[in-house]
């Protein structure tokens, strides 16, 4: 009689990938599919409502507003080698991190070392790892049948609060990983179901509100529990052998019908796009670029390359390779995928290059990757570049511009009721959504990570993190001018109420454009926090006089700034390191818009004069961006002159001829500046550092400008 | 009296010929979003181009907005425009041929200073077609930034 010793972990997953190197699938057949596609499709939704339902469990024991209010929750189910079989609704981004996680521990040795039993929760916040940032927290937990363990379940919430050197978690001044807050690789905080009560303590005393971080730990077990013994109640029914062929299935499915799904909605080609995104620490100031060039085959294959990233440095505006596979996934399910099983099988039909040592794949676990930078970019940029795949191939109705740079702000200190509390705010979940080919984004209602679109109450958020909402509008004119234009985000103005102590800040931008506009669209406006000390808010209180309330529209300083006296600060972008501010200080945010799609001189007039009745835009936008001559009437009503709007508009294309140079005298223009060394330090900064760790794209540089080989830019 | 009868394709072709002119409603954008792509759709789109320009030449690729790649009848395949103006060549860069003007990012004119990005770090660089003056792009980039080629289709050449 011979005995066979039960393989690891570790040699399971070693071989399954071995197999997809070299076979190229993930699964050599679809038999159950094919043989019983009823029972097939039956099964998955059976598990799909399982993972759904978890969640919406989950949602009601969170005591945090962005999981409870905007939804930053999702589950998965997992094979034993952690590879994604099904997720519920929620953060896509994290289709693959979790997997990630599961992986890193079982090439680990945490088989051996820690054991996996069925009870057991592991815990990571370490984004190097999986994860987004250390506001990311996973809770995967294993399951077994027959002693051998069958598969993981998973559980990943976007908490607010972290224990990092600022409040709520995603601090623009950060220059190292130990600035982020508890980090925690892949722990084990519960067994038997149970969390470990010295874990609790260490959040407690870890970070400022604890309850968001203990709350959402509760929620993802409760759901992990739940998803679990549904998923064995159903192994139970259809068997061992069943249920690991059709979970091998589902991935190989949806592998084939990704490249499917590329091949008929896509036009092949080769694509390019970049985004924006920069440092603001002092000394440390330079842009960043994501180039994104994304290349469709003939035959449905999908390959995406960021050659040119910059270098990783000691700033946050990065982000680690898992999180911006996450971010890549997240757009492209949202954007083509959105019809196919959500799981790993999408992740592996497609070719990915992110350099080594670059911003989205940083060299060394030390640095710092809370704030994503030319990941969020990239993502952004690979979806305008699927747009004008889907336009090529005349799918018109699914393209549209980028998506806003969400962005909002932090607070932290003592509350009214004397607790400690540190919080970011949520409520640029529903920032401005890009203009389509077809209408104008929606205001305040998306964001590209988050489907919910949500911003939650004031009032929750106010007893979350003190501060008081004396506005929350739609931005005027902040979404990208063009045929239709960028969804305007939320502009909010917050004063420092009495008895508390606050320090606040924000998080977001440089100062650029926000988010890129598509095929003659602008881009999004520029970001911007306004900071008041010193007001007179309270002699305007006590003499019941209007308190401040909006930006206005076209104005080269916001209203609520002409309407306070006050002590003005004006940070251009919007990264602000917290601070502590007295009573009656203001501080305003806004959330992000979307970019604009098209020529703003082939903008329905009457859209335009839609959004003056809206109080959104004003006469000199209508006149001097989209050539339309608004005309109010005595008794306010708005319309627009037809022949005067004609007029006006031939005048702007006339202008546009005389201005414009052709191209090659614009080069012949620019490249002088480059050789001469006229370039301001923050382009200059990226141009040297992507140029040195990119001889590819150096190559490029210099072919375009027609520069000599060897030919750098100036320090 | 006797109504034309509609068929299937006649009523997708002038859905689609309504998104292409930004008419169709959104219920029924809707639905044209939820219909499974079937790869057949640049067929009819290049049906509905071609009779909407006022050239000859062949449309081979919906380019973007305003811009087609088209077979011109001596076999050169060039980016062409709406207005008839050609940008030479395809696999080269159409911006290469457009007019460009440098718009400082807070002029007042499109973005007010409180709107628009800080000048040392970005500008405005706008593409114009030189026939028709259609603003055809817009690149937020600072100065020495090459101009995005966008879009080299693979047309098997």
């Amino acid at each position: 009689m011979t005995t066979t010793t039960p393989r690891s972990l570790k040699e399971r997953l070693t071989e399954s990938e071995q197999l997809f190197r070299e076979t190229g699938v993930y699964e050599s057949d679809l038999t159950m599919k094919e043989t019983d596609p009823v029972t097939f499709e039956v099964l998955f939704t059976r598990l799909l409502q399982t993972l759904t339902n978890a969640r919406e469990v989950a949602l009601s024991i969170s005591a945090s507003p962005s999981t409870r209010e905007q939804g930053e929750i999702i589950f998965g189910l997992f094979t034993a080698e952690g590879d994604a079989v099904c997720l519920s609704t929620g953060l896509m981004i994290h289709v693959h991190t979790m997997s990630r996680a599961i992986k890193w521990m079982i090439n680990n040795e945490y088989e051996t070392k820690m054991g996996f039993h069925e009870g057991d929760y592991f815990f990571n916040n370490d984004s190097f790892i999986g994860g987004g940032h250390p506001s990311d927290q996973m809770l995967m937990t294993p399951f077994f049948v027959d002693g051998e363990l069958e598969g993981w379940i998973g559980g990943l919430t976007h908490v607010t609060e972290t224990g990092a050197v600022e409040p709520g978690a995603m601090g623009s001044s950060f220059t190292s990983r130990f600035a982020e807050g508890l980090i925690l690789p892949c722990m084990r905080i519960a067994a038997n179901d149970e969390l470990f009560y010295d874990f609790d303590v260490l959040v407690d005393r870890g970070v400022r509100s604890s309850i968001s971080w203990l709350a959402d730990n509760r929620a993802k077990l409760t759901g992990n529990l739940i998803i679990r013994e549904k998923v064995k109640e159903l192994l139970a029914e259809v068997g061992l052998d069943m249920y690991r062929k059709v979970c091998r299935e589902y991935i190989e499915d949806t592998r084939r019908a990704t490249h499917e799904k590329v091949r008929r909605s896509l036009f092949p080609g080769r694509y390019r796009e970049v985004a924006w995104r920069g440092v603001t620490i002092k000394n440390l100031e330079r842009l960043m670029h994501s180039p994104c060039e994304l290349v469709v085959s003939r035959e449905g294959r999908l390959s995406l390359s960021f050659e040119g990233l910059p270098s990783a440095q000691r700033q946050p505006f990065q982000s680690t390779l898992p999180l911006f596979e996450g971010m890549l996934f997240n757009g492209l399910i949202q954007n083509i995928f959105y019809d196919l099983r959500y799981n790993d099988g999408t992740f592996l039909a497609i070719d990915l290059h992110v350099p080594y040592g670059s911003a989205c794949n940083p060299d060394n676990i030390q640095l710092p990757t809370t704030l994503w930078g030319p990941a969020y970019g990239g993502m952004q940029a690979c979806s305008q570049a699927v747009s004008r795949a889907y336009f090529a191939k005349g799918y018109r109705e699914e393209v549209h511009a980028s998506g806003p740079l969400t962005s909002g702000n932090l607070a932290g200190g003592k509350d009214q009721y004397g607790r400690h509390f540190g919080s970011q705010c949520f409520e640029f979940a529903s920032s401005g959504m890009y203009a389509t080919s077809f209408m104008d984004g929606l205001d305040t209602a998306f964001s590209d990570f988050n489907a919910e679109g949500d911003m939650g109450d004031a009032e929750i958020w106010e007893q979350q993190m003190p501060q008081v909402w004396l506005a929350r509008e739609i931005r005027k004119d902040g979404g990208g001018f063009g045929k239709f234009r960028g969804g305007n985000g939320i502009h909010s103005l917050y004063l420092i109420p009495e008895g508390i102590e606050m320090e606040i800040g924000a998080f977001g931008s440089p100062p650029i454009f926000s988010t890129a506009g598509l095929m003659g669209g602008y881009p999004a406006a520029a970001l911007r926090v306004w900071i008041g000390t010193g007001t007179n808010v309270r002699a305007q209180i006590e003499a019941g006089n209007p308190l401040p309330n909006t930006e206005g529209f076209d104005r080269p300083v916001p209203q609520f700034v002409e309407d306070v006296e006050a002590d003005w600060h004006c940070v251009l972008g919007q990264n602000v390191p917290t601070a502590s501010l007295e009573p009656f200080s203001l501080f305003s945010v806004v959330s992000g818009d979307g970019g604009g799609y098209g020529d703003p001189l082939l903008r329905a007039p009457v859209d335009i004069v839609r959004d003056v009745e809206n109080g959104l835009s004003g006469s000199r936008v209508a006149a001097d961006v989209y050539g339309v001559v608004v005309t109010v009437g005595t008794d306010g009503g708005v319309a627009y002159d037809k022949d005067a709007t004609e007029s006006l508009r031939a005048q702007h294309r006339r202008e546009r001829l005389q201005r414009g140079v052709p191209a090659a005298e614009y080069k012949s223009r620019e490249r002088e500046r480059l050789i001469s060394g006229d370039i301001p330090e923050p382009a200059r900064a990226m141009y040297r550092d992507v140029m040195q760790i990119s001889s590819i794209w150096a190559a490029e540089f210099r072919s375009f400008w027609d520069l000599p080989e060897g030919f750098e830019v100036s320090e | 009296m006797t109504l034309p009868i509609q068929t299937d394709v006649e009523a997708k072709r002038d859905r689609v010929r309504e998104l292409i002119e930004g008419v169709l409603s959104l219920d029924q954008l809707a639905d044209l979003q939820r219909e499974t792509k079937t790869g057949d759709r640049v067929e009819i789109v290049l049906a509905i181009e071609q009779a909407r320009v006022s050239w000859d030449d062949r449309i081979l690729v919906p380019l973007q907005e305003s811009l087609y790649v088209v077979e011109r009848s001596d076999g050169a395949r060039v980016v062409k425009c709406y207005c008839g103006q050609e940008f030479g060549d395809y696999r080269l860069n159409w911006k290469e041929q457009a007019l460009v003007y440098e718009r400082h990012p807070q002029d007042g004119v499109v973005f007010q200073p409180n709107k628009g990005a800080d000048p040392v770090w970005q500008s405005l660089r706008e593409f114009y077609c030189p026939g028709c003056a259609t603003q055809l792009d817009v690149e937020p980039v600072p100065a020495g930034y090459p101009f995005v080629f966008n879009f080299l289709p693979d047309l098997g050449d």
